[in-house]
């Protein structure tokens, strides 16, 4: 590039002036103008968040500014990208290099919902929605929710002696806008006895399922503030980490006005049942809890000690305070426990970790350590729920996990590196907390433990040819089985050895119970291939191959039984000439999961993805630089559903009936990107950039069969599933010194 | 998968795992790069040459410019280019004094390697490689825990990642980052571009805002000392306590979520109810399903017949749309204290 540069524009370039062009610190302007096709909904996927959907044309400005002071070592560095789009970012940094700077950036980013939202609601997004019914679905307002992240950051750092930098940052985040949610509820409810919300005549039920979109103002802070010692051995950093979450919204309080659907799309009580009961929609209308204000402050040491040049020692203490006690009250709660203000939430949380590495042998390396973490949950226990008579507690939620590994690793002949290790790692929930409800789970463990084998084989010579070739096998199991309670009349939690063998539904579960993954025993193994081989100068390949498998098993068949993942990846570089270079890749991944569940389903879910790309990057001539990405993903979710001899008769003949009741999901994406560069002048170019995307997404999560889902009030959620974009940008760049 | 694809997937593995199992001996020095040694003249030139970038460079420099296959004079316009710092290097700091190098062809007519390289054939091994950056870069606080890390106990050297001799170092700009990391981490690559995902393709954020790749205290050379911890720094709004929680979320966001990106809503690993029936039993009389939505009366082959008054637990209804969440609202928890019936401990809201 330079040598082109050169013999285009050589004559204006004395040679110190070219030494400096190629050696000095430069700075840049970009200024154009980009368009984009079609509408908002046409881009809804492509613009999600790169901030090119709101509009059809867009200031393209970006600017470097870089200036050294070479007598002082003295930077003065501005950078603003994306200035024209709603995605844009400032940042600056001033300072003596090796002495002190002090920085600072502003950014920010718009995450627009690819779905559109029609209703008749009002107040969408905010704390007090007014929810009505639509007569015609389809025929109410478009919303397309939004949430707006605008984050400033300034820090610093000063030298206080040639090995003593102390460290600090601030950074604000304000988030606004509001994101999908809702609620529902379904009348008779054992949650809500009569009177509450009775059981119509005959037993008849009535419920309605609303979205209610979650207003966002809130604002995050963090300070981040350290000391660093940096001795000949010893590195020494203490450090303190605040982190402040405020929220500017408490509760969403909607408003149900008139009548909602029954499940035929008709208004209730037609043709039989009567319209939304008071009991109901005074359940719809309750104030439902928005984040809560938390706060945390981590104060930490952290290093490294080298003992001689071979033998390294890693550490780190942490110990973090959280709190969460925000005000019931204020925030529109009176129904608290007698005596409760706030919830009074404090966890206490601390970090050891410790490791060594060694090199006792040229040809050997040892490392090995250990961490420690200590959630304590201090939160205090009161009374919170209540069904009828029946009351819980709260839980805690702590936990106390200890890990640790060791390794070792020998050089051996024709540059083969053999390495094998050993990780534990042993997970205490605590004591399970006999008045505490957790809903709908089958089985709990208060440990698990984790022991684990890695063996790899590797090889390196140089750029020539790498690869390694790695196993990893590991056994999860853990203490007995608890069956959770039923209340505080419940008393203690039952622990019955024999319940393995005693597989009746008289035991501490149910024979088409669900027990918590997260808790089962896991047989885990993973290998892995990876290779990378330059046969010419010329050309360079990858190969990667991977398989991973989780079995776990638990005294149901129920839930999860097994995981997959497959990935088979081929890369591939050519240079051309010294002009042109190609690049390519093709990639197959599958996941897959097995389940099961009580209705008799055998779910082997699949998610296949290929994803392919070529590329191509030139100099034309002197002046005309090309390039061109082509870029293709399929990504398929398959949901195979089973049988299982447990299946009730009805749900035997769904699965029967050859009916596609859980179709594919699809998402396909082939993305066309060219751009020509061309030097108007050795610091001046233009470049025209092109972008074709063509998305399908084809699913059923709020549609199916061109049938939209229907909310009680007649809200739609739609996504145009097949979107073509054309993004066209010209640019001018000028640069100088 | 179809069958040709499964075979060439085949054949390519094949291929790849008898090339690394059966290869020899690295070549030796210079099969691989011929031609003649570079300007090897010109170090015994008699005129005088000025330092033209680095202190000290110009015994480097008289040789070493802007050529096209090593270009190196890039360097001046970084942080190691700034020689008012003192403890900027110079060429020899990093390379070694390269004596042999220096002195011109040996016996066999080849020019000696310097005592450094850090990339091409003669590439030196990733412990001296990371031996010569960690001279000056061992005490920096985002290093405190390489050795013992990942990538340093995977061989992984700086150069594999970092570009010095350039002015734009592709991995420490988060446009360009990814793609220096998809490098050896392929499964991400096929996510990110996935409908659900973190803004990582539009440039917004890189891998390492989540990852430290010099080493950390958390797994999977996160930031901070949990998975969680870096996931709050975004995401506190998810930090609680709360009154009602839901305690795998305290325990590991990634239980539930794939960061890197899926196809399902919210990044989430599999979709509710299935991603909800991995733990949960309730609401198991009838078979998750799609068809019969919006539609009335009974459906052939479909449970249950859909009328005025039919419950609101079918299994359409936690199956479509936010699928649980349409009912359990705030399955990250809630600070919803009211002890008044429906009291929200199962709904979370």
């Amino acid at each position: 590039m330079a040598l082109a540069m050169l013999a285009v524009f050589g004559p204006a370039w004395a040679d110190d002036d070219a030494v400096a062009e190629l050696s000095k610190p430069s700075s840049s302007v970009t200024v154009g103008g980009a368009a984009v096709s079609g509408d908002s909904k046409d881009r809804s996927i492509f613009g999600q968040y790169n901030g090119l959907r709101p509009d059809d044309a867009y200031l393209m400005l970006d600017f470097a500014y870089a200036h050294r002071d070479d007598a002082t070592g003295t930077w003065t560095v501005v950078e603003g990208r994306n200035l024209g789009l709603e995605s844009r970012e400032i940042r600056a940094m001033y300072g003596p290099q090796g002495n002190w700077k002090i920085y600072g950036e502003y950014w920010e980013l718009v995450r627009r919902y690819p779905r559109t939202i029609n209703t008749s609601m009002e107040g969408a997004g905010t704390t007090t929605p007014i929810i009505s019914r639509l007569d015609v679905p389809g025929t109410g307002s478009d919303i397309d929710l939004k949430t707006e992240r605008k984050r400033t950051t300034v820090g610093g750092e000063k030298y206080i002696m040639p090995n003593l930098l102390f460290q600090a940052s601030f950074v604000n985040e304000d988030k606004d806008g509001a994101r999908l949610w809702g609620r529902g509820f379904t009348c008779p409810s054992t949650a809500a006895p009569t009177p509450v919300c009775p059981a119509l005549a005959s037993g008849a039920n009535q419920y309605a399922l609303l979205l209610v979109p979650e207003p966002i103002s809130s604002t995050t802070r963090q300070i981040d503030a350290k000391l660093n010692y940096m001795g000949a051995k010893l590195t020494l950093i203490g450090g303190y980490y605040g982190s402040w979450y405020d929220n500017d919204y408490s509760t969403l309080n909607p408003t149900v006005v008139g009548n909602l659907n029954n499940p035929l799309g008709l208004p209730m009580g037609t043709p039989t049942g009567v319209a939304l009961t008071s009991g109901l929609r005074n359940i719809l209308q309750l104030p439902m809890a928005l984040p809560p204000d938390n706060q945390a402050q981590q104060f930490y040491i952290d290093g490294n000690y080298a003992f001689t040049n071979t033998t390294h020692a890693t550490f780190k203490y942490a110990y973090t305070h959280a709190t969460q006690n925000e005000s019931f009250a204020a925030a529109g709660f009176t129904d608290a426990p007698p005596g409760r203000s706030d919830l009074g939430g404090r966890l206490d949380t601390t970090l050891a970790q410790a490791g060594i590495t060694s090199r006792p042998l040229p040809k050997l390396s040892l490392m090995a350590n250990v961490r420690y973490e200590d959630e304590d949950d201090k939160t205090p226990i009161d009374l919170y729920n209540t069904e009828g008579t029946t009351t819980w507690t709260n839980g805690p939620i702590g936990h106390k996990k200890t890990s640790g590994k060791a390794e070792a690793s020998y050089q051996l002949p024709w540059d083969f590196r053999g390495t094998a290790g050993f990780d534990y790692e042993k997970m205490d929930r605590g004591e399970v907390l006999s008045t505490d409800q957790l809903g709908g789970i089958t089985g709990l463990r208060e440990n698990t433990y984790e022991r684990g084998w890695r063996l790899e084989l590797r090889r390196s010579m140089g750029d020539y040819a790498t690869g390694s070739l790695s196993w990893v096998t590991s056994q999860r199991n853990g203490s007995s089985w608890l069956k959770p309670l039923s209340g505080t009349s419940g008393g203690a939690i039952p622990a019955d050895p024999d319940c393995a063998s005693n597989g009746s539904n008289a035991c501490i579960w149910s024979r088409t119970g669900i027990f918590p993954f997260i808790y089962e025993d896991r047989k885990r193994d993973k290998i892995r291939y990876l290779t990378d081989f330059t046969p010419t100068e010329k050309l360079d390949l990858q190969l990667a191959v991977e398989y991973g498998n989780d079995d776990y098993s638990a005294p149901t068949e129920k839930g999860l039984d097994s995981t997959r993942y497959n990935l088979y990846s081929l890369d591939a570089s050519y240079a051309v000439n010294e002009s042109w270079n190609l690049t390519g890749y093709y990639s197959y991944t599958q996941q897959g999961i097995n389940q099961g569940h009580s209705t008799g389903y055998i779910l082997n879910f699949k998610d296949k993805n290929s994803t392919a790309g070529v590329g191509i990057r030139g100099q034309a001539n002197p002046r005309l630089k090309l390039g061109g990405d082509i870029m293709y993903i399929l990504d398929r979710n398959v949901y195979d559903t089973g049988l299982d001899s447990g299946a009730s008769a009805s749900n035997i003949a769904l699965l029967n009936s050859g009916q596609n009741y859980v179709p594919d999901a699809i998402f396909r994406d082939v993305r066309f990107k060219f751009y020509g560069t061309y030097a108007l002048q050795k610091n001046a170019d233009v470049k025209l950039e092109v972008v074709h995307d063509r998305t399908r997404l084809d699913e059923w999560t709020w549609g199916w069969n061109g049938v939209p889902w229907l909310y009680s009030d007649n809200t739609t959620v739609t996504l145009q599933p097949e979107q073509n974009v054309t993004f066209v940008s010209l640019v001018y760049t000028y640069r100088w010194r | 998968m179809k069958r040709s694809n499964r075979l060439l997937q085949a054949l390519a593995a094949a291929a790849g795992l008898a090339l690394f199992l059966a290869a020899g001996p690295a070549p030796a020095a210079g099969v691989l790069a011929a031609g003649p040694a570079p300007a090897a003249d010109a170090a015994d030139a008699p005129q005088a040459h000025k330092d033209l970038v680095l202190r000290g460079d110009a015994k480097c420099t008289r040789c070493h410019d802007e050529d096209d296959d090593y270009p190196v004079l890039a360097i001046g316009k970084t942080a190691h280019g700034t020689t008012a710092d003192a403890r900027t290097p110079t060429c020899t700091s990093c390379h070694g004094p390269s004596a042999g190098h220096l002195a011109g062809p040996d016996a066999s007519g080849q020019r000696p390697p310097p005592d450094f390289v850090f990339r091409g054939v003669h590439k030196s091994g990733a412990d001296a490689i990371n031996g010569q950056c960690l001279t000056c870069h061992k005490s920096d606080a985002a290093r405190t825990h390489w050795m013992g890390s990942t990538h340093e106990e995977r061989g992984v050297a700086c150069t594999n990642c970092h570009q010095i001799h350039t002015g734009h170092d592709a991995v420490r700009d988060k446009l360009t980052q990814p793609t220096v990391c998809f490098t050896c981490h392929k499964e991400q690559r096929t996510m990110i571009n996935k409908p659900s995902h973190h803004p990582i393709p539009e440039g917004k954020m890189g891998c390492s805002d989540c990852h430290n790749p010099h080493g950390s205290t958390g797994p999977s050379l996160m930031k901070k000392d949990t998975i969680n911890d870096v996931c709050y720094t975004c995401h506190m709004e998810k930090r609680g306590p709360f009154v009602h929680n839901h305690e795998p979320v305290g325990e590991n966001c990634a239980l539930c979520h794939n960061p890197h990106g899926t196809t399902a809503e919210n990044m989430l690993k599999a979709r509710p109810p299935f991603l909800c029936q991995e733990c949960h039993t309730p609401h198991g009389a009838y078979v998750a399903q799609v068809i019969g939505q919006g539609q009335t009366g009974t459906i052939a082959g479909q449970p249950p017949s859909i009328t005025a008054t039919s419950a609101g637990k079918a299994p359409i209804n936690f199956m479509m749309a936010r699928g649980c969440t349409n009912c359990h609202t705030e399955v990250h928890g809630t600070n919803n204290p009211s002890t008044a019936n429906p009291t929200p401990q199962f709904n979370f809201r």
